[in-house]
């Protein structure tokens, strides 16, 4: 249906594209701007300190669980008695996974991940691997934590 | 937007016609170096980034030799887009001073200094030499080794200037040796002192280009040019101008991020093959051109003395240059404003691949 | 006897030192997921700013078919950035 007169003025609808393209640009441009001005509450630990003697006896092909700030951490004996510490967490929806002994693989029920045991993403959803942490031992102290963060302790 | 009734609570408080017909009066002349008349405007949007970039990078940098270095890892490591605002404003950085370098040749090539312009020239020029002490204050930071041995040798080099030499380098360094004491005052420097001289000289370089105009090269000046408005056909222009360049900061940022070096220690040995950074190697490289003694004098200082001679020169070209005072064609200053550019881009090649 | 103590020393110093070399720090998302995203998100900017260009651009276009006509010059109350 052809109708005799335009609904809106060409300096209108121009002005209406333009402003409207330039407020999404601007917004999107200062959202990332201000996701870095504002940190991101409730940062993780840079390292957090255990007990040895909890940890580092543990049967092989198991793990232990720990708090990593408020999220959960695995400490992970290899079958060979490696011994390293992840993060529990899945890189999909950031649930809570588990290790599985008998298929020597680390799996998240929500959606139906898997991980093996060096934390490589290898089924379902996650498109990441998992992250793993340094883990030390000074004295009576068992250290974990970030990789490449140099931990300083209090010389208490 | 029309908002009619917030444009009358406006204009029954405050006259805006006359602003509104001063406005209108702006025209941009149309010639065929039209387009360098853009290279002033996008070392301002440029520098714009700078500003903004760097407010947010200073909510998390900390100015102290021992941490320095670990905050900058941290913002790029830790926080969401901390990588990207860094290397955005590291690219900046670069591009500005190299749109800057443009502006600063195209108005020397096309005589726009010539009278009745010479304190637009004069205010360039101060801020020409505030924004390269920006990337040397701005490059310390980092407290890198490289940045450290860089800054060694520029503080130095300024050390050599007969009689003030050692007053200049004492300040700059505030001591002896570039210190942690250094970083503070050069983070100072960088976050406010340059920044208020920055906005004041800017402001009085814009005021005195609307009072003066738009300049025209003497060799189209005689012929009867079309103008364009600048509101708002140049306003637009501009505007487009800038966002192809901000596109063009974004991608170099993301597809090529700075890297960061170890951290600096001042009792190590200085690395190998120690570069300044691009806009100081024409210098450096001058400088190597001097053997250490003529006549029994210190070659470093002659060395200093003659750059100064030229920088000088360079200042004083508005007026040296009768001719195009008078408004004639000035061929030796044209081949003159060449053979200044010649000399930088090749001894700043040759700094690069030695 | 007490030099060459000393000199040992400091060679085994050093040479522990190299062992030392911090990693080279990542400046730039290692992940290939997170890449993804930071190199889409490139692509949307650019696809903004395009759009951008050419809005202004036909926004020009009507300027200059306007002043050509000459009637910006009628009313005394026509906005500046038009």
């Amino acid at each position: 249906m052809k109708i005799d007169f335009s609904l809106v003025t060409r300096r209108t609808f121009l002005n209406t594209i333009f402003g409207g393209w330039l407020a999404a640009f601007i917004g999107g441009s200062f959202y990332g701007l201000l996701k870095f001005a504002f940190p991101t509450l409730g940062k993780e630990p840079d390292f957090v300190i255990l007990k040895p003697e909890d940890f580092l006896n543990i049967p092989t092909n198991s793990v232990k669980p720990f708090a990593w700030g408020g999220k959960l951490g695995l400490f992970f004996k290899h079958s060979d008695g490696k011994t390293v510490a992840l993060k529990g967490v899945c890189t999909h929806m950031e649930c809570n996974i588990t290790y599985l002994p008998q298929d020597k693989k680390f799996y998240c029920a929500c959606h139906k991940g898997w991980f093996d045991e060096n934390g490589k993403n290898i089924e379902g959803p996650p498109p990441k691997p998992l992250e793993f942490f340094d883990v030390s031992v000074e004295g009576d102290k068992l250290i974990v934590a970030k990789k490449g963060i140099k931990v300083e302790l209090p010389k208490a | 937007m029309n908002c009619p009734r917030l444009k009358s609570w406006f204009s029954e408080r405050y006259n805006f016609d006359e602003i509104r017909d001063l406005a209108k009066q702006k025209f941009v002349p149309n010639h065929k170096y039209e387009i360098w008349y853009y290279t002033g405007g996008i070392t301002l949007f440029l520098f714009i980034i700078q500003f903004i970039t760097g407010i947010v990078l200073s909510f998390y940098y900390i100015p102290y030799f021992e941490h320095a270095h670990k905050s900058i890892i941290e913002i790029v490591t830790k926080l969401n887009m901390g990588w990207f605002f860094r290397s955005l404003h590291h690219w900046g950085a670069q591009i500005a001073i190299v749109m800057l370098f443009i502006h600063v040749w195209s108005t020397l090539l096309l005589k726009a200094y010539r009278k009745p312009r010479e304190f637009i020239w004069v205010s360039g020029f101060i801020l020409l030499g505030i924004a390269i002490f920006f990337g040397l204050s701005g490059y310390l930071l980092l407290w890198d080794e490289r940045a450290f041995a860089a800054v060694r040798v520029a503080t130095g080099g300024a050390g050599n200037f007969p009689v003030v030499g050692g007053f200049i380098k004492a300040f700059l360094r505030g001591g002896i040796d570039v210190t942690g004491d250094t970083l503070t005052r050069f983070y100072a420097f960088h976050v406010s002192v340059l920044p208020l001289i920055t906005f004041c000289l800017i402001g009085l370089h814009v005021i005195l280009v609307q009072y003066h105009g738009m300049s025209v090269p003497i060799s189209v000046e005689k012929e009867k040019l079309k103008e364009t408005p600048f509101f708002p056909n140049f306003v637009y222009k501009d505007l487009i101008i800038w966002l192809i360049v901000l596109g063009i900061v974004v991608t170099l940022a993301t597809l090529a991020p700075p890297e960061i070096g170890k951290k600096a220690d001042p009792l190590a040995p200085a690395p190998e093959n120690i570069k300044p950074e691009w806009y100081f190697l024409f210098l450096f490289q001058t400088l190597k051109l001097f053997p250490g003694e003529i006549l029994g004098m210190n070659g470093e200082t002659i060395a200093i003395l003659l750059i100064s001679a030229g920088i000088l020169f360079f200042f004083l070209i508005p007026f040296f240059d009768r001719k195009s005072q008078r408004g004639e064609r000035s061929t030796l200053f044209t081949w003159i404003g060449i053979i200044y550019f010649l000399y930088f881009v090749i001894m700043t090649v040759i700094g690069f691949i030695s | 006897m007490k030099r060459i103590f000393t000199a040992l020393a400091g060679i085994f110093i050093s040479a522990t030192d190299l062992f030392a070399q911090q990693d080279k720090i990542d400046v730039f998302p290692t992940v290939p997921y997170e890449r993804f995203i930071v190199y889409q998100n490139l692509f949307i900017f650019w696809i903004g700013i395009i759009g951008l260009i050419v809005i202004i651009k036909m926004k020009l276009r009507e300027i200059e078919r306007i002043q050509k006509m000459g009637i910006d010059k009628e009313g005394k109350d026509i906005p500046v950035l038009d």
